[in-house]
């Protein structure tokens, strides 16, 4: 188990700075994940129609404490806001808010922070300002990021599972069998897989439910990912074959399925495992694509996908580019960070 | 070369035929086109739809509907657009020219900066070259298209100050920058690496013992083996441009074959979908065959093995 979840691979390269750097990131991710409810100040889909297209809110200070003011539509069309700066709210920690699940068990309302009111009614902080239905977007890129992570998580797991037992079947099956098997890996591997995912997505209807579309999605994933670990496991298992111990079990009478599952998988299961995490950005973005294009997890739901659709609104995105495109910076952290512990996992 | 040839056509033959039986099947059995739609229309009684299926042929079985597209396919009829109204061969066909453009931009983009950095890199053996090209692949790996696609949008937004213009020339370049971000990792990593192998090889030291200077072992001795698998690589990221042309094509709001393959799922246009598939799997084919035989070319062994 603990080879599994990397805990070796992480003592042994503890030194290693820039794979360092890469948990670190990856770590951000899983917390803001499991802690989104906490994390994020408002419900993702709670919509204020009083301040869509909202820049994010300035943080003053008064003393030491961040105090925010409400504001105020100045110009609709323009969708430009003052400040009202004769009241002023405190921002403090463990605010109270909507309620939740707690690591989906425990219901509580506490966030990390928020506004404090005395009468009832504050102003909302928008870290990254809202969206046009006046959402909340620092909220909505936090569940964006633990929903698009568990579908690429799962979609992962699918097309491995998929992958694994080809690439298995390949190079343990006859001549035939393997030359038709690799033929098909080959041409998935050359073949526009983005084009081959939409062509799939056009046989669904458009609108789905979320679940619906989730389902769809994984197996998409797992219809159209599995070439890459296919290659893998037949080239492993092809060099396992020969080896003396594998021979040897076979000269001993051992039964091929338990060749296979007790002596041979074992053995490749950690350049499997590594290749597999090494593929995940890649299963993020076939969904920020895919929700991207509008076929993949669609509203009110948030994925990083379907968030970037607001960088259509030119306008938006001339006045406050970071944080419309801040789902793309979520996207770029977290390749980057993937990149980098796999720079260190190859290179040792 | 005779052989070489037929071998690779036959292979892509076979390719193009699985891939559009697969991805037909897929479509009909999913059930549902572009008429299921209007059943949800009350002025469009069941009987003109089944009249309509009849008139396109969709009451028919899916094998015999298959083969009825085929043998269209074959000779260049693909349907009729559901969507759009218009032979699909031609839409497809006109489509693609923008996206060919771009695509060749990509591929000129990478390889002008791969090839040159990574001669650079083995001529001058200093770290400072070696730790840079080591960034660039980093960078260039780990930034999707997606990504910069969206950047290049915010900064031609943030300079032009009125609506885009979506024909302007930086904004095709910079399409193209994004769309190139993955093949100058690819490129710049494979050719610098077999570079390296090339050079520790015992022909490289002759070439040096018989007092050639440097740059004439790189480029007479070292450049011409380090290339084929460079080519190989060349014609197996056709797939990844067309894919990535999706991307970039919708965000920067440029009408290709990324944008007509968007709409044409959008609008459940099966035809429009199946040309599409047809088409680019069928150039991906060409591109990998395509960068065989400039390998060919390159390397008598290969063109005399008939391989």
């Amino acid at each position: 188990m603990s080879e599994l979840l990397f805990i070796d691979s992480f003592k042994k390269r503890r030194t290693d700075r820039v794979a360092v750097f890469g948990w670190l990131v990856l770590g951000l991710f899983a917390l803001s994940a499991v802690f989104a409810g906490f994390l994020a100040p408002y419900d993702p889909s709670a919509q204020s129609r009083s301040e869509p297209s909202a820049p994010a809110t300035r943080i003053h200070f008064s003393g030491l404490t961040p105090i925010i003011h409400p504001r105020r539509v100045e110009d609709p069309l323009r969708r430009t806001y003052t400040e009202d700066t004769s009241v002023a709210f405190p921002v403090g920690l463990f605010v109270r808010g909507y309620s939740y699940k707690l690591l989906a068990i425990a219901e509580t309302d506490v966030h990390l922070f928020g506004v404090r009111s005395t009468s009832g009614s504050a102003p909302r902080i928008n870290l990254l300002g809202t969206d046009q239905l006046g959402r909340d977007r620092f909220s909505r890129l936090l569940y964006a990021v633990r929903f698009s992570l568990i579908i690429a998580l799962i979609g992962l797991l699918v097309a491995c599972l998929v992958g694994i037992s080809i690439g298995g079947v390949s190079g343990y099956a006859g001549r035939l069998v393997d030359t038709f098997l690799m033929g098909a890996t080959d041409a998935m591997l050359a073949l526009p897989t983005l084009i081959l995912i939409l062509g799939v997505r056009a046989a669904f209807p458009l609108e789905l439910p979320m679940t619906r579309a989730a389902l769809l999605l994984l197996l998409i994933f797992g219809l159209t990912g599995w070439a890459e670990m296919a290659r893998l496991t037949r080239g492993l298992v092809l060099s396992f074959q020969k080896r003396e111990f594998v021979v040897a079990a076979v000269a001993l009478g051992v039964s091929q399925t338990r060749v296979l599952f007790r002596h041979i998988l074992p053995n490749i299961l950690p350049s499997l495992r590594t290749r597999a995490f090494l593929l995940l950005p890649t299963f993020l973005l076939a969904e920020v694509a895919l929700s991207y294009l509008g076929v993949g997890v669609q509203e009110p739901e948030p994925s990083l996908g379907n968030m970037l659709t607001a960088a259509s609104d030119l306008d938006q995105l001339r006045s406050q580019p970071f944080s419309v495109l801040s789902p793309a910076l979520a996207v770029l952290l977290f390749t980057l960070g993937v990149r980098l512990i796999g720079r260190s996992e190859r290179a040792y | 070369m005779i052989k070489l040839l037929l071998r690779k056509c036959l292979q892509g033959f076979m390719m193009i035929l699985i891939v559009s039986a697969v991805t037909f099947a897929l479509l009909g059995f999913a059930g549902g086109d572009a008429l299921t739609q209007l059943r949800d229309n009350p002025q469009i009684s069941a009987e003109t739809i089944e009249h309509l299926r009849s008139v396109y042929g969709l009451d028919q079985p899916l094998p015999i509907r298959y083969f009825r597209w085929l043998s269209g396919a074959v000779t260049g009829d693909l349907g009729e657009s559901t969507y759009f109204r218009v032979p699909v061969s031609g839409l497809v066909w006109t489509r693609s020219v923008s996206t060919f453009l771009l695509g060749t931009a990509a591929f000129a983009i990478a390889l002008t900066l791969a090839v040159p950095l990574s001669l650079i890199g083995i001529r001058y053996k200093s770290r400072a070259i070696a730790a840079f090209i080591d960034l660039v692949i980093l960078v260039t790996a780990s930034t999707p298209r997606i990504v910069l696609a969206l950047v290049a949008l915010a900064i031609s937004v943030r300079f032009t100050f009125s609506a885009v213009d979506r024909s302007s020339v930086i904004l095709f370049w910079l399409a193209a920058l994004a769309l190139s971000a993955p093949l100058i990792s690819a490129f710049l990593a494979q050719f610098h690496g077999d570079l390296q192998r090339t050079m520790r090889e015992d022909f490289i030291k002759l070439a040096r013992a018989k007092g050639l200077s440097e740059k004439a072992v790189i480029l007479r001795h070292a450049v011409r083996p380090a290339l084929n698998p460079v080519l190989t690589l060349a014609g197996l990221s056709l797939g990844g441009v067309l894919g990535g042309s999706v991307i970039v094509e919708s965000v920067l709001g440029r009408p290709g074959l990324g944008t007509l393959m968007v709409s044409a799922v959008r609008a459940r246009d099966l035809p429009l979908v199946m040309g599409i598939v047809l088409f680019t799997s069928t150039a991906v084919w060409l591109g990998n065959a395509l960068g065989e035989l400039l390998q060919a070319v390159n390397d008598k062994r290969i063109r005399d093995l008939g391989f």
